[in-house]
């Protein structure tokens, strides 16, 4: 049953992705993480790599990349730089359709709300009840580290440099959430706004920029790009 | 010389007097000579008594007409019974004989009466009913003579009564082709007995013994609007209308015409009626165009018993007033609701029978049979798997109109020992308004499915997690009992992670991937029975494991696979939730893809790890890199999740 279902994946993918992603060149410290594993690798050029595997420049690395990707129909050949300290999932490198990011967006905001399952059914309260919580203390976890958190971004911005503006909006909503330290920084949040402007969801763009205008602490410079920038897109 | 004449007309009530006589609108005991198959409404036992005055001279006092009964028995059955003195008509002939030069009156009287009637009918259908009656006819002629007698030399009145008596039967049938609409036809005089006949002399003034066909029929526009008509092949025929506005109270008028009256329309007709509780009261006042030969009093040459057609309603009737009394004994209480259909929305799984407490396992068409609003609802049990039946909230449903109500069903712990599929009967009631009563009552066939079969819907996987099952929760007490030192020294916030991945690790050893025994239905273990069975399909694991992680207290959510176009390959894995905050990610994992950022039951975000429990063999790790890679290609490359072929449902 798996292995029929993991073909079928394949074919449901395969509009996403029509070719491979080759590694066409690399400067300095360059590795990838295939699909869901822990341990970063060295790579090379020429190396030909997944759509589910993650590349990761170094402090002084860049890379190129070209994608074979279908865009208007027709398979064409892309290529991306990556500039140093950027984190790609090759994953986004595709185009989704409106009504996709619409969707996508969506469940973000569902995700992102205190939304719960309700029914009409009696709620049963789960059957181990947790009295008296463990009060001792325990060893401190440590916290993601924000460095991880911009490189992500810096990927970000690759994606939106090479128009791939749905993953770029989508990938920025799931960075700030995953790292909620980046989450006022004026730059990033325009990033987001911008590429959901650019995808052409003007409604959900006006509502980004609007709340990165109330965000605390915007120079007057700041306040006045967004304000221009809601106005601009509030024209018809 | 004139013909002095004292009525009777006490065959029809006061309501069937102002609506025109239709014999589509006979419902009861009231006027059942009309339409004897109209009986159907009577509900236990019926009774009822009328009065009239008229207007005819010389001024009659209000004369008793009659008293009916009628009986419901046998579920279709129903039988009455009139006694109607009040239905006659007396015509005295004035004369006087010239004896000895003396004169002695000799009036002649003719009497008519309809003493007595008795009806039967029978319910075929709810649409269809007939009927049969006999009624008694009297006539009698009382002729006084003179006797000189010799002896004495005195004259003696010597009265020479005649009489003749005929039974009749009248055959009745009622079609209620939809609802509010009624039809209905008598053959009057069908059948004829002749006890015993007037003398030749008198046969002048016989009664006609004609037989003839009545039609009737009623309809009702809306729920307070009725109107009705009849057509009788003597060329009589009548028209009704009844306007209820509420209150209990109706109001009549009705009209009546005569190809031998002149004018046609000869007769009218207004009445009122009002019920309170089990008692009706009619009244009506029917008046006449042309009152020549109704006021009590005709040349004698003007009478013609012929014309005497009903002696009830004819040509000499005089306006009258009329009032009766209806009384409801027994079981007086009224159907409001009926029941049109009962449809099944499917079998019952014993192992989700909770969930059928709330969500329907069926619906019932229910109609308001009533003239006033109702509150219907309706009960459904099935003996032996439910203690008592599940009672639905009630549904308001307009006069005349239908709602379906869902049917829930509370089944008891032996609905679960049933083994393999199962058709049992199941009692669906209706009651309205007042629910210790069922207004209607009907069988259906339930199909319940054995314990382990599941619906195919991932929802309904849920019921088969039990962690509150003995045997889950000694599992996973001792696994973590054993493991006690070592998840001691793990930090607070990792518990959760920690338990779990000692859990499975153990819950696998013990295990083995097996396919679904069956081929047609889904076949879900219970957590006991793969525990001890040692083995189960992915269903069978996700379920046993969901339970043991919950009998810790950890949430747990199925993540349902149906490849589009291709249902066969669905498949099912699970979620659990660590607990951690996002910001500890990295603890978990260093690669995010290996974790599902989602809501705790809390409403906080928290990281839940993806399982694959068919990879049982190989621990954990494999486990959950396994699950983590089929998540990122489902929801995250598949976009499953938005496009709706992955579907996620918390299980607690």
């Amino acid at each position: 049953m798996k292995a029929g279902m993991i073909v079928l994946l394949g074919a449901l993918t395969a509009r996403a992705f029509a070719g491979d992603i080759v590694l066409q060149k690399t400067n300095g410290d360059v590795s990838i993480r295939h699909g869901v594993e822990e341990a970063w690798s060295a790579a090379a050029a020429g190396d030909v790599l997944k759509s589910d595997d993650t590349i990761k420049t170094g402090r002084k690395a860049t890379a190129v990349l070209v994608a074979t990707l279908e865009r208007g129909g027709k398979a064409g050949r892309k290529s991306i730089s990556l500039p140093p300290e950027v984190i790609v999932d090759l994953s986004d490198i595709r185009d989704l359709t409106q009504e996709e990011l619409m969707l996508k967006l969506t469940m973000e905001k569902v995700r992102a709300s205190s939304y719960q399952w309700k029914s009409n059914e009696m709620h049963m309260s789960p059957t181990t009840a947790v009295h008296g919580d463990d009060r001792s203390p325990g060893e401190t976890l440590r916290e993601v580290d924000p460095a991880t958190g911009t490189m992500l971004f810096n990927g970000v911005r690759v994606l939106f440099n090479n128009g791939f503006y749905a993953t770029c909006a989508l990938k920025g909503i799931q960075v700030l959430r995953r790292y909620p330290v980046l989450d006022d920084q004026f730059a990033y949040r325009m990033l987001v706004a911008e590429s959901l402007e650019r995808a052409d969801l003007r409604g959900e763009a006006i509502s980004e920029y609007g709340a990165i205008a109330d965000l605390a602490g915007l120079t007057a410079e700041q306040q006045e790009t967004v304000r221009t920038k809601i106005e601009m897109l509030r024209k018809p | 010389m004139t013909t002095t004449m004292t009525f009777g007309q006490a065959v029809f009530g006061p309501r069937e007097t102002a609506l025109g006589n239709s014999g589509a609108l006979v419902h009861d005991s009231r006027g059942f000579t009309a339409n004897p198959s109209g009986m159907t409404g009577i509900r236990d036992w019926d009774f009822n008594s009328g009065t009239y005055i008229s207007t005819a001279v010389p001024a009659q006092s209000f004369v008793f007409a009659g008293i009916g009964v009628g009986k419901h028995f046998l579920e279709n059955h129903y039988l009455a019974l009139q006694y109607s003195p009040g239905t006659s008509i007396d015509i005295i002939q004035p004369a006087t004989v010239t004896v000895i030069g003396v004169n002695l009156p000799a009036d002649r009287k003719f009497s008519y009466a309809e003493p007595f009637a008795a009806a039967y009918a029978y319910r075929l259908s709810d649409a269809f009913s007939i009927g049969l009656q006999g009624r008694v006819v009297t006539e009698s002629v009382n002729d006084p003579q003179y006797q000189f007698e010799i002896k004495d030399t005195t004259i003696v009145p010597v009265s020479k009564e005649f009489r003749a008596t005929t039974w009749f039967g009248d055959l009745s049938a009622t079609w209620i082709p939809s609802p509010g609409v009624i039809l209905s036809a008598l053959v009057r005089g069908l059948l004829q007995a002749h006890g015993s006949e007037l003398p030749v002399d008198f046969s002048t003034y016989r009664l006609p013994r004609d037989r003839r066909l009545e039609l009737g029929a009623s309809m009702s526009i809306m729920p307070s609007l009725t109107i009705a008509g009849g057509l009788s092949t003597s060329g009589t025929g009548s028209a009704g209308v009844e306007w209820s506005p509420g209150w209990n109270l109706s109001f009549r008028a009705g009209i009546y015409g005569d190809r031998d009256e002149k004018p046609f329309f000869y007769a009218y007709a207004a009445g009122i009626g009002l019920t309170y509780a089990f008692v009706e009261l009619d009244a009506a006042y029917q008046f006449f165009a042309d009152q020549a030969e109704r006021r009590g009093t005709i040349f004698s040459g003007a009478f013609s018993p012929s014309s005497l057609r009903d002696i009830g309603l004819n040509r000499y009737t005089p306006d009258r007033a009329s009032i009766s009394v209806k009384a409801i004994l027994g079981n007086i209480r009224e159907s409001l609701a009926r029941i049109e259909g009962i449809e099944m929305l499917g079998g019952v799984y014993p192992s989700a029978y909770e969930a059928l407490a709330y969500r329907p396992i069926g619906k019932v068409r229910v109609r308001n049979i009533a003239r006033k609003p109702i509150q219907a609802r309706v009960t459904f049990f099935v003996d032996r798997f439910m203690d008592q039946p599940t009672e639905s909230t009630p549904v308001y449903i307009e006069p005349g109109t239908a709602a379906e109500i869902p049917l829930t069903a509370v089944f008891n712990e032996q609905v679960k020992s049933i083994d393999r599929v199962t058709i049992r009967e199941g009692t669906v009631s209706v009651s309205a308004t007042v629910a210790e009563e069922y207004d209607d009552r009907a069988q259906t066939r339930v199909l319940i499915h054995g314990k382990n079969d599941w619906d195919g819907n991932v929802h309904n996987l849920r019921y088969f997690v039990t962690p509150d099952e003995p045997s889950v929760l000694r599992t996973s007490r001792e696994i973590l009992l054993q493991n006690k030192d070592s998840l001691g020294a793990v930090p607070k916030d990792l518990t959760a992670f920690r338990n779990a991945q000692v859990l499975f690790n153990t819950f696998a050893r013990n295990l083995m991937y097996v396919s679904d025994p069956k081929q047609s239905a889904d076949y879900v273990q219970y957590p006991t029975e793969t525990l001890k069975l040692r083995g189960g399909d992915c269903d069978d694991m996700s379920v046993c494991f969901a339970s043991l992680l919950s009998s810790v207290g950890i949430s747990t959510a199925f993540v349902d696979v149906v490849p589009p176009n291709r249902p066969e390959n669905s498949h099912i894995y699970l979620l659990f939730d660590t607990g951690v905050n996002p910001k500890f990610g990295s603890n978990i994992a260093a690669n995010p893809k290996r974790y599902v950022i989602r809501k705790s039951k809390a409403g906080e975000d928290t990281i839940w790890l993806p399982i694959e429990t068919t990879v049982t063999t190989r621990g954990f790790e494999a486990a959950w890199s396994e699950g983590a890679q089929e998540y990122f290609d489902d929801v995250e490359i598949g976009l499953g999740l938005v496009k709706g072929w992955v579907t996620i449902v918390d299980v607690n």
